[in-house]
Formats: structure tokens, C-alpha cells, sequence
């Protein structure tokens, strides 16, 4: 699975590109995991996803785990209506910080002074 | 996979798919290509298609990960049903015994600390479904899933 990476403004931002499923998952993961250290702050951007399953719900559950372990930070932008709804109905908006985009992700994400 | 059977009869809203698949995971991909055809080609909308596909993905990821401890390739069924505006996943496999739904749902109020990682296939298949039985017959394992769609528009 391809991840675009990117660095603004100190945020470590992630794209993956295309299907986040059984067969994707463990890919997903593995791109996911070498950018989680700690006090780092990430956002994951899911403009090209189009699927997760919740094999992916799993690695952004597990990486929410880590960056909150690592006291670093974790944020979800761009993302589509109906991954969004997965992800309401998952329980994950209470978990999981989800921004509409970079420029709010950035702003927030700064402001607090908690890790979550 | 092998696609045993593809009927369909848009005028009457009644179409049909039938799927074996090979214990293995790489299959997944393509059981979700044919579905999101099979949902294009009776006019389904993108939103109905999400969830008849992230289902049929659930459950089968689910059979080929847990039904045969033995590691062996083994085969199992799926088969899909439009009629109207209701569509039929059954699912179908001789694997060990497993009733999916006595799963118990996740706490969705746990913090992210609390929250246990996995167990979430199965509550989004019953959150996003109409119905789901399960049922062990015959030595085999089979779950039927009916999931309500919009009308489709053809004019009535």
C-alpha cells in the first residue's frame, strides 16, 4: 500500500492511498507504525481512501494506543461522509480526534496541551 | 475464487451471484471487486454498495481467518441475491461451529485506553444490516444476511 509523506508545520502527515482492508491491513500497518515515536504529532489524511473495513479500524485504534502511550498526538482529516460514518458508528469519534482538514487539525492539535 | 452462477433479470429487480472462495485471504479483494459490480450493475447506490461489500468482507474475512484451524485450503460459498429492494447475503461453510452472533457488541463509551483492539467486524455487519440469522445444518456453518436498499429508479 502507497503512503504519501509529508512534514508542516512540525505535523507528520499521512496519506494512504486506495483500500484499507483484510488483504491492506498488515501493509497499512507496517506504514503506519515506522512513523509512530514519541511526542510525535501525526494526522493521517484519508482523502484517497475510499474503503476501511475494520481490519483498518484496528491499526488506527492501535496507533491511538501507541501516541497516546508515547504522549505524542493523533488526528484524522479529510475524510469521506461514509468512512466517517464507520467510524461514528465504531465508536472512534470519542477516542479518536477526527478534523475536517489540516488547517483545523494544525490549530487544535497545537492548542492542547493534552496528549488526548 | 469461482464464479459458479451470474443471473440476472434487471426488469424483474431480481439478480443473483453465486461466489466460491478458497480459504485465503488474498481472495478478499476479489470477492469486493465482483460485489461492488454486482451493485453498479443493479443500480445500487454507492452507500448501499459501502455496506453490502464491507458485510460480505467481514464475514468472509472472519471464515477464512477462523473456520478451519487446520491451515488446509478449503472452499466456502457466498452467495448474493438482489430481489427488489431487498438483497441476501448467505454465507455458507463446513467449518468448526461458530455462531457470530453471540458475540458480545463492544463498549462504545470505553476510553481509548480501555478499548479492546478487534471485535468490531461483526457489530458493524449488525449495525448495517436488517437482519442476520445464523444457523449449523448439515455439518456446515450459515449465516443469511438481508440488507434493505432504496428503491430503485425506474420510474415506479
Amino acid at each position: 500500500m502507497e503512503i504519501k509523506v509529508e512534514v508542516k508545520q512540525n505535523i507528520t502527515i499521512l496519506t494512504p492511498i486506495g483500500r484499507i482492508d483484510t488483504a491492506t491491513a498488515k501493509a497499512f500497518e507496517e506504514g503506519i507504525s515506522q512513523h509512530l515515536k514519541e511526542k510525535i504529532q501525526l494526522v493521517i489524511s484519508f482523502e484517497e481512501i475510499n474503503y476501511i473495513s475494520s481490519a483498518g479500524l484496528r491499526v488506527i485504534l492501535m496507533a491511538g494506543k501507541k501516541q497516546m502511550a508515547g504522549h505524542g498526538k493523533l488526528g484524522l482529516i479529510n475524510m469521506p461522509d461514509k468512512i466517517y460514518t464507520v467510524f461514528k458508528m465504531s465508536g472512534f469519534d470519542k477516542i479518536i480526534k477526527i478534523y475536517k482538514d489540516f488547517d483545523t487539525a494544525c490549530k487544535l492539535l497545537q492548542s492542547e496541551t493534552a496528549s488526548f | 475464487m469461482i464464479s459458479l452462477l451470474y443471473v440476472s433479470n434487471i426488469s424483474r429487480g431480481l439478480s443473483a451471484m453465486l461466489l466460491k472462495i478458497k480459504t485465503d485471504i488474498s481472495e478478499i479483494d476479489a470477492i469486493c471487486t465482483k460485489l461492488e459490480k454486482f451493485c453498479k450493475d443493479n443500480n445500487i447506490s454507492d452507500d448501499k454498495s459501502y455496506d453490502i461489500v464491507i458485510i460480505t468482507d467481514e464475514m468472509a474475512t472472519n471464515v477464512i481467518n477462523y473456520a478451519y484451524p487446520d491451515g488446509k485450503e478449503h472452499w466456502f460459498v457466498i452467495e448474493i441475491t438482489k430481489d427488489n429492494n431487498i438483497v441476501h447475503i448467505c454465507l455458507e461453510d463446513d467449518g468448526i461451529p461458530f455462531d457470530p452472533l453471540q458475540k458480545v457488541d463492544p463498549n462504545l463509551n470505553e476510553s481509548l485506553e480501555e478499548r479492546p483492539i478487534g471485535g468490531l467486524g461483526i457489530y458493524l455487519v449488525r449495525q448495517l444490516s436488517n437482519t442476520v440469522t445464523y444457523r449449523r445444518e448439515n455439518g456446515k456453518n450459515r449465516l443469511d444476511i438481508f440488507i434493505k436498499i432504496d428503491g430503485v429508479e425506474n420510474g415506479d
